[in-house]
């Protein structure tokens, strides 16, 4: 029992309920919303280093132990999630200060936005798949109601296709979990670990494991993205840093937990047909990503590519290939936030999405130029940037499990991303500058230092890669040993 | 921590400050100057290593930077290494002292061109030093970045850029490839030291993915070291600033590949698939860059040609030269060895004149606003230094005496000749057409030396009409090319010291375990007597000669060669087609309609979930368990069914709301009927309200307006809507019959004992599961908000905004 893993959620949630009482005080909001940012991250690198030394760390709700009650577990795979989750969040949260404006500032965009965090923190931290639904659920009425904040026709538009969707996923979502509780008779995931591999995974739990599959994968956009590139570019810059950042890792986290720690006995159905959608993805989301000239619709689509390579390192189900990923989680949280960041001060600047109609801004920005230049080649995985080492466990995991085309895809599509991001660089801040600081249509006070924050971070996280790797090799020694979470969880109870 | 690494690192350090020094100084003296500092120092202090490396010895350093998965910065201080770091540094203090003077401080934004030159250095120096193939890959992909933005230096031009994307693409996918191959050499031998592997050669080229994993490390030495077909991006990197040219363009980036294939010759070497591949893609390359460079008419462009060709010409000579790994017996193989000598020896000697030629180029192209040969003639009266280094390294080029370019061509001819001679590898059958090819692009090189000599120097002064008027050259930027000229000569004179202390560590290096068994000794001699090499090189003079004389005759054939088969076509179509390829494909799903994203969902969901039964064994049922269908609850199912129809075919939206209503008051009852009297009212109560919201949000919208679909779109409808609805009972029906555990809802009947509650739904819900109940609390709360801010806030329209096309 430890008091500590339930903050992460629950702090949100109270500073959030405050600012909502606070309307109109703006100022209050600000540093409210930073405060708890920062106090999550402090909660999660105590936790972080409580499990270095202790293991797991887990909470019953109310008392009740597992599997009756609900169960919150941090585990170091969805503690380094939080953590990066409110790294994440506070620049975006910094960056929201000098462009959200006041009138979406007033109507609870910071209140939301912490909401929001606690649904992602809660699916990171939760133990319990019912629970799980009801974090997405959080997480997910917040996004509406983000999507939508504003009201503007494109954002009503692309928010009704959003809610659609969504709706439709978690209807799916409970209908999965009623048929598992119907065969498993327990909710808690731990249990269903316990009594799915004393049941041996069977046809009809393999055909449940796939239905919770095409759920995740639509939060995830893993194949199931079509939804995702208009929704990602309707909303302000720093609500779809926030989405491109969070939202879609918080479908690939519940991937590889159920199919880690619950479904991970017929990997040659389950984990195969991952890395296929996986490759699916890739493919899709980098052409798509090579097909427009719009800035935002590039980096939406590199998002897709993003969540296919990360799958792709945990499809082979090797110690390196998920290795790969939890590396390649992090850095492209932090790195797809930056892109949108950089994307949505590009478009505030010259007020146009379109690349044809950009060029030469470095003349003016050159420090906003240069962390693009940066942010692309890391998000092409382009060493010594964070992206790397990822991309080299990743493909190595692939390969040695024989995947040889899913490392292979992946390595293509990097050079593809490349291609789409270099477009970018190459047409918006190289050529002749063809405006002058008057005839700019907004300024970039007060939106670089967050961006550079990640700029350091994702510089940091690929030089550094051995400051973490304890870090990570915990995570990934959880994630591949369901056992240690089910003894921790369940202690006497489960066995 | 060792002092050798402080001196790698220099340049990157060293680069932190530039800004700085610019800034503070540039307005007075040029920032060059204080550039020149780094590769002097780290020249000088890698000439410390060369008497301990010349005798034999390796210095072997390591330096942790991701110990616990075993990429660390291992230093492998060898011959190999040791001459190509000379190389960097050395050329690298010659190419800033000339760029002080090619590159005005005024116009030019010094600190830029030197900050990607000293990361460029950095990551070249990193890169041959490198043993982990992890950090080599890191440095490897460094300079691929830096030449990148070196390249588009200018970058308001659309030719830099376009050169810039093409030579990043085309080496970053490359090095994906060598990378991939790394990986797969690291998975064979479980290490990641190239050392290491060196000594599991056996293993891995008795592994069956042997092939596979040497094909991509070719794959990527290729592209860096523009091996042909790859070697387009090289004539387009010449937008660059001449210095970047001299010196990444052909004196060291592009031979990153070469030393590649060097390193690797002992893991790879001595069977005939890494011969063929080398040796082949180096002759081809030799023959197709010289044809090519004879088309060209911008000197610069002739120039990367030329280089392609001459890179083309060391590739080959490591093929030629791996055959030796073939015999157990080392002696027997050291005939064939002497190709790869040959390679480190032309290695060199092609820096030189090479460089030498680029610099005078700029030169030309800075005094003349041209480099144009057919507006170029007669420079001969204004620039004679000029013409006498560059008479120095086309001749050096074309292989003649008296200059370095002699030597190693004559060895060129050797190691061909050699290898023609092989009884191995189906050399029998190949080995003449490999000699013939070798003479004949040689004959080719010699006129395109001709062409850069005598098209820009000969011919009147008077004829030619040049922008600005020919001067001649200030007397600094020349000094760079004559120490090169000068060296040309001097390694012509002295062959011998430079192979003691530099060629033949070089080339144990290369053949490690050759080295031991067998002594690799050679000595060069310009004189062999009047051998078979000498006839040949007699034979290219004439001949090329010839061909020179009657150029116009013949020239004629290139332009019959469709442009449209060109490889740069090619390139271009290539990207033209997948860009629009995947519009049109990303078009054709991505229709931004509603109704095909849920089609794609939903009957993707029958196809797994479906196609997974089908494949894996079908679901199970077991009936014994379900309850017995009892009258009014088919009564119930009915009326559900055909409110639910009702809904789709009502014509007024009152209707379908009202069957809406119906359908949950139905649902109400079946949880009267199974138990659930709690579930029972609150359904009923939400029922209620949301048919009244309903009711009261409808009369303010318009009519429902018919749509016509077409009968083909309800066909998938219908059949989507089916095929989901029996998938989903199949398995709903299969997990009730596959009830395999207890259920622990009976811990809860003890609810009153537990919580103390006598409704066990309450105790769940604000107890057991209160968490649930507390995050659903704040779900509605949100959409509470939601609806507020829904009402209230209606933003403008605003361009930036609109995220659509």
């Amino acid at each position: 029992m430890n008091n500590l893993v339930i903050l992460p959620i629950i702090i949100p949630i109270i500073t959030g309920m405050v600012m909502v009482l606070f309307r109109n005080n703006i100022w209050l909001h600000r540093f409210l919303s930073l405060l708890a940012t920062v106090l999550i991250g402090i909660v999660s690198i105590m936790l972080i280093e409580q499990i270095k030394t202790a293991g797991m760390q887990t909470l019953y709700l109310g008392g009740w132990q597992a599997p009756f009650g609900i169960a919150l577990v941090a585990d170091m795979f969805a503690v380094l999630l939080v953590l990066v989750a409110a790294l994440v969040t506070f620049c975006c949260l910094c960056y929201a200060f000098s462009s959200i404006g006041r009138e979406r500032g007033r109507h609870y965009f910071y209140p939301l936005c912490l909401f929001l965090i606690a649904g992602v923190n809660g699916s990171f931290l939760t133990g319990d798949i019912f629970n799980l639904f009801v974090c997405f659920e959080v997480m997910l009425v917040a996004s509406y109601v983000l999507i939508s904040l504003g009201g503007t026709k494109v954002q009503l538009r692309e928010s009704f296709k959003y809610i659609l969707i969504n709706m439709l996923s978690s209807f799916l979502f409970l209908i999965a979990i009623a048929y598992l509780y119907a065969m498993m008779g327990t909710l808690n995931l731990a249990h269903l670990s316990v009594r799915v591999a004393e049941a041996g995974q069977g046809g009809v739990i393999t055909a449940v494991a796939l239905l919770f599959l095409m759920v995740f994968s639509l939060k995830a956009g893993l194949f199931l993205f079509f939804w995702l590139p208009g929704s990602y570019s309707a909303p302000p810059t720093a609500i779809a840093a926030i989405f491109g950042s969070l939202l879609t890792k918080v479908g690939v986290y519940a991937i590889i937990r159920l199919f880690s720690l619950v479904f991970y006995h017929e990997p040659g159905v389950t984990h195969l047909f991952i890395g296929v959608l996986a490759a699916v993805s890739m493919v899709l989301g980098a052409m798509g990503a090579v097909a427009y000239w719009d800035v935002k619709r590039i980096i939406t689509y590199n998002v897709v590519v993003g969540v296919g390579f990360i799958l792709a390192g945990f499809a082979s189900f090797s110690v390196v290939g998920v290795r790969g990923s939890v590396y390649y989680l992090l850095h492209d949280m932090i790195v797809k936030a930056l892109l949108f960041l950089l994307g949505g001060s590009i478009i505030h600047l010259t007020g146009t999405g379109r690349l044809k109609e950009m060029s030469g801004l470095i003349r003016l920005h050159p420090q906003l130029g240069w962390m693009f230049f940066v942010a692309a080649l890391s998000v092409s995985g382009i060493p010594p940037l964070s992206g790397f080492i990822g991309k080299i466990f990743v493909t190595a995991g692939t390969f040695q499990t024989g995947y040889f085309w899913l490392g292979g895809i992946g390595l293509l599509t990097s050079l593809l991303v490349l291609y789409s991001v270099m477009r970018i660089f190459m047409n918006v801040f190289w050529g002749y500058t063809n405006l002058t600081e008057e005839t700019e249509k907004g300024t970039t006070k007060g939106l670089l230092p967050s961006m550079a924050f990640l700029t350091v971070l994702t510089l940091a996280l690929g030089l550094g890669a051995e400051g973490i790797h304890t870090y990570v090799d915990l995570a990934v020694e959880g994630l591949l040993n369901p056992h240690i979470y089910t003894g921790t969880v369940l202690g006497g109870n489960g066995q | 921590m060792h002092c050798f690494y402080l001196v790698i690192a220099f340049p990157f350090i060293y680069a932190l400050a530039v800004p700085f020094l610019y800034n503070k100084f540039n307005s007075k003296v040029h920032t060059g100057w204080f550039i020149l500092v780094v590769p002097l120092l780290v020249f000088l202090h890698l000439l410390s290593y060369i008497p301990a490396v010349s005798s034999g010895r390796t210095i072997y350093l390591t330096l942790p930077w991701i110990p616990s998965y075993d990429i660390n910065l291992t230093a492998n201080i060898d011959g190999l290494s040791l001459i190509f770091s000379l190389i960097i540094t050395g050329m690298g203090f010659l190419v800033i002292f000339y760029s002080i003077y090619y590159l005005s401080k005024q116009k030019e934004e010094l600190q830029k061109f030197y900050i990607y030159l000293l990361l460029f250095m950095g990551s070249m120096l990193g890169l041959v030093f490198a043993d982990n193939i992890f950090v080599l890959y890191v440095f490897w992909e460094m300079t691929s970045i830096s030449s990148f933005l070196l390249i588009a230096y200018w970058f308001e031009r659309e030719k830099s850029r376009s050169g810039a994307r093409k030579s990043l693409m085309i080496t970053i996918f490359g090095g994906l490839s060598m990378l991939s191959g790394f990986i797969l050499l690291s998975l064979i031998t479980d290490t990641h030291s190239i050392r290491e592997m060196i000594s599991k050669a056996g293993m891995i080229q008795s592994h069956s993915l042997f092939v596979p994993a040497m094909l991509l490390v070719l794959l990527g030495a290729f592209t860096k070291s523009a091996q042909f077909p790859f070697s387009i991006w090289l004539p387009d990197a010449m937008e660059a600033p001449t210095p970047v040219s001299t010196y990444l363009h052909s004196a060291t980036m592009v031979k990153a590949g070469i030393y590649l294939v060097a390193r690797c010759t002992t893991i790879f070497g001595g069977v005939p698939e890494w011969f063929w591949f080398v040796s082949s893609a180096g002759l081809v390359t030799l023959l197709y860059g010289s044809i090519n460079a004879v088309r060209q008419t911008d000197l610069k462009a002739l120039l990367a040609y030329s280089t392609v060709s001459q890179l083309g010409l060391i590739m080959s000579l490591l093929g030629l030269g791996s055959a030796a790994l073939y015999f157990d017996v080392a002696e027997e193989g050291a005939v064939y060895a002497v190709a790869i000598f040959a390679a480190i020896f032309h290695l060199v000697n092609h820096s030189t004149f090479k460089g030498c030629l680029f610099m005078v180029v700029g030169i030309i192209d800075l005094e003349t606003g041209t480099r144009d040969i057919k507006k170029l003639g007669g420079l001969l009266h204004w620039m004679p230094v000029s013409f006498l280094l560059a008479l120095t390294g086309s001749l050096a080029m074309a292989g003649l005496p008296p200059f370095n370019g002699f030597l190693s061509k004559e060895l060129f001819f050797t190691a061909v000749l050699n290898a023609s001679k092989m009884s191995i590898f189906h050399m029998e059958t190949w080995g003449n057409i490999l000699a013939i090819t070798a003479w004949v692009a040689s004959v080719i090189t010699f006129v395109y030396c001709l062409i850069i000599l005598l098209k820009t120097f000969g011919g009147k002064p008077g004829d030619y009409k040049l922008k600005k008027k020919a001067r001649k050259a200030p007397v600094a930027i020349l000094i760079p090319p004559l120490i090169l000229a000068s060296l040309v000569i001097v390694i012509f004179l002295y062959p011998n010291v430079l192979a003691k202390y530099l060629l033949q560590p070089a080339w144990q290096a290369v053949l490690p375990t050759f080295a031991e068994t067998a002594s690799l000794q050679i000595k060069i001699s310009a004189w062999h007597g009047l051998n078979t090499e000498l006839l040949m090189t007699i034979g290219v003079v004439i001949t090329g000669a010839f061909l020179y004389k009657t150029l116009r005759k013949w020239y004629v054939i290139f332009r019959y060669y469709p442009a449209a088969l060109t490889l740069n076509n090619l390139y271009e179509l290539l990207l033209e087609k997948m860009e629009k390829f995947s519009l049109a494909l990303t078009r054709r799903y991505m229709t931004g309609s509603v109704r095909d994203y849920l089609v794609y969902i939903l009957g993707f969901i029958i196809l797994t979930v479906g196609g997974f039964f089908l494949i894996y064994g079908g679901p199970t049922f077991d009936s014994f368990r379900d309850a017995s269908v009892n009258y009014y609850e088919l009564g119930l199912l009915i009326g559900m069914l055909t409110s639910a129809l009702t809904v789709l075919l009502a014509r007024s939206r009152l209707t379908s709301v009202i069957a809406v209503g119906a359908l949950g008051f139905l649902v109400a009852f079946f949880f009267v009927l199974f138990r659930a009297p709690d579930l029972a009212l609150t359904q009923l109560v939400v029922e209620t309200i949301t048919t009244v919201l309903f009711l009261l949000c409808f009369c303010h919208l318009p009519k429902l307006k018919q749509e016509k679909t077409p009968i083909r779109v309800k066909a998938v409808n219908g059949l989507i809507s089916a095929g989901v609805g029996l998938v989903m009972t199949i398995l709903a029906l299969s997990a009730n019959g596959n009830r395999l555990f207890e259920s622990i809802s009976r811990f809860y009947e003890n609810a009153y004992e537990l919580a103390g509650a006598k409704n066990i739904v309450n105790a769940i819900l604000v107890d057991f599961r209160g968490f649930d109940t507390m995050l659903e609390i704040l779900v509605l709360s949100m959409a509470g908000l939601g609806v507020h801010t829904l009402i209230k806030l209606r933003l403008a329209e605003r361009r930036g905004n609109e995220g659509t096309e």
